[in-house]
């Protein structure tokens, strides 16, 4: 009963797991860079053999970073409904988008074909490659490692006069504070629930209601995020943050050969996925 | 002797509209010298806080002047050394840390100005062991509790090497053990030569201190040595203030051993004079 109120469980992204595998040892830039290629291969492709390599490939990076499935399969779990409906949707409207492959069922505007049967199950598939890509990278990634990466990625981009390293602070900050503000909706519901709130009791389908059911949550939590955010910048402000200006860096990143040897896989397999004409 | 911190004739007002504003600070003058510990307490609402912000530059007069190590807040080209000088921990520690590994946090200040990276690695070292947090330098500070997150926090702002810390209710959020722990770092930092200024409500911290300023409706009514400052038992009431409980307890025994003086505020004071006139006493009986 009060596990519907914990919260904080069910969050894995911006939770540093320090197993310190393999994974977590590899140069930061290099998995940002291998993840974004990553992504954006499984995004395109849509053959079967394709997403079922891209599945595995996901779980076999859980077990190298020595992190359990069960946090990334958590992250999904949130993400369901929207995949069933986005699924749902697809298998409606979609039919008429590809040509080609076997009429199964047709009624009105209601074309559903074997392609748009594909294209359905492929992209739930997606989603949780996607979703469970981006935990690994998380689990093994601090994310001050991260901002570091995407700071050194997106660093070309100053010379057309890009804050690129404001732009990295502002996702770091919006990370770190996932953890605290799922403790603080946590303790919100339970404030709410004790006196007589009702959460997550409605009929599923009832969304409208269960959204107005969240309101005494997010409100006040909108509230807190903005006050703590007044006392951050006075914070900072204090340890001479001065955005534009000249900062060293703690961190210090150097590509070893091990690091070059999986930008090459990866690579490799998003090349594969990309272009190779996979017969399912 | 230079001080580090003078307030002159400090006046400040919140503005709520065109016309209207709300006064805080009335006329406020001090000055804090290097190596002084310092309380400044009042009750909810009295100023301390917006006080403790004048202190680095958070906040600048509406009239009068801060001067920090002889430059005035106002002068914006002054800003960094200003902050450089003066390190400020606050009230919740959640809210100061913008890391998500304790000693990428430390680093973070020391990243703003600029230290190299080596000399980087030096201070956090240093500053972690200071406030006893070396062996979690590597932890999520979600992990940490109160207490030692906010010893990361001072660490942060201790690495930085700066004349002075001022505490603004750096204690308030914590339990008893956190807050000790805190205290603990504090009275260390000041036996190590840091000027401390610690903004409070709680009796028993500023009777650590080698001097306490307080503050009513914006202004100081008085500054002195806590010795003197808790003798002024009314009022310090009439101020919705208390004299730590130390203290009280000696009133009491006072009231019946006239000789057990009532002009102890720390504990371990209260624990020798307890010895004292029980020493005494024995004497008596033989």
């Amino acid at each position: 009963m009060a596990s519907e109120f914990e919260l904080s469980r069910n969050i894995t992204i911006g939770q540093y797991v320090p197993t310190d595998s393999f994974i977590h040892r590899l140069d930061p830039r290099i998995k940002l860079l291998i993840f974004t290629v990553l992504v954006l291969a499984i995004a395109l492709n849509t053959s079967y053999v394709g997403n079922a390599l891209g599945l595995l490939l996901s779980i076999y990076l859980f077990w190298a970073s020595k992190i359990p499935v069960s946090y990334g399969l958590s992250g999904i779990k949130p993400a369901i409904p929207f995949i069933i409906i986005l699924a749902v949707l697809q298998l409606i409207f979609q039919g008429n988008v590809f040509s080609g492959g076997t009429v199964y069922f047709e009624y009105g505007f209601i074309l559903i074909t074997s392609e748009s049967i594909r294209l359905v199950i492929v992209s739930a598939v997606r989603f949780v490659e996607i979703i469970l890509l981006s935990s690994v990278l998380t689990l093994s990634t601090s994310t001050t490692e991260l901002t570091h990466a995407i700071q050194s990625l997106l660093s070309p981009l100053k010379k057309i006069k890009v804050p690129v390293h404001e732009l990295s602070l502002i996702i770091t900050i919006a990370i770190r504070f996932v953890p605290t503000f799922a403790i603080e909706m946590e303790k919100m519901m339970k404030a709410q629930a004790s006196r007589g709130a009702d959460f997550g009791s409605g009929e599923w389908w009832r969304i409208i209601q269960r959204t107005k059911d969240m309101l005494p949550i997010i409100i006040p939590l909108f509230n807190i995020a903005l006050s703590r955010a007044e006392d951050l910048i006075l914070a900072m402000e204090s340890r001479c943050y001065t955005p534009g200006n000249d900062r060293s860096t703690y961190s210090v990143y150097k590509a070893l050969g091990r690091d070059y040897l999986v930008l090459f896989i990866g690579l490799l397999f998003s090349l594969l996925l990309l272009f190779y004409p996979f017969p399912y | 002797m230079e001080p580090i911190i003078a307030l002159e004739n400090v006046s400040f007002s919140y503005k709520i509209n065109e016309t209207h504003s709300v006064p805080v600070l009335k006329d406020v003058s001090f000055s804090v010298f290097p190596g002084e510990y310092v309380a400044i307490i009042g009750h909810n609402g009295s100023g301390k806080s917006t006080l403790s912000k004048h202190l680095n530059g958070l906040l600048t007069p509406s009239t009068g002047d801060v001067w920090v190590r002889g430059h005035n807040t106002k002068d914006e080209s002054r800003k960094l050394d200003i902050r450089k000088s003066i390190g400020m921990v606050f009230q919740h520690p959640d809210n100061q840390i913008v890391a998500t590994i304790v000693e990428e946090d430390v680093a973070f200040g020391l990243e703003n100005i600029g230290i190299p990276r080596e000399e980087m690695k030096q201070r956090i070292d240093e500053a972690l062991e200071v406030v006893k947090m070396s062996d979690f330098r590597k932890r999520p500070p979600h992990h940490l509790s109160g207490g030692q997150k906010q010893r990361v926090a001072i660490a942060g702002v201790l690495a930085m090497q700066p004349d002075c810390i001022v505490f603004d209710e750096s204690t308030s959020m914590l339990d008893t053990f956190g807050r000790n722990e805190v205290l603990q770092v504090m009275k260390k930092m000041n036996r190590m030569g840091m000027t401390i200024i610690t903004v409070t409500h709680r009796m028993s911290e500023a009777a650590e201190a080698d001097r306490i300023i307080v503050v009513e409706d914006g202004t100081i009514v008085m500054d002195g040595q806590p010795r003197d400052i808790f003798k002024h038992k009314q009022v310090l009431m009439d101020l919705q203030l208390d004299v730590p409980a130390v203290s009280q307890i000696a009133e009491i025994v006072h009231h019946h051993i006239p000789n057990f003086s009532k002009e102890v505020i720390q504990e371990e004071e209260l624990i020798n004079e307890v010895k004292r006139v029980s020493k005494a006493r024995s004497g008596e009986v033989v």
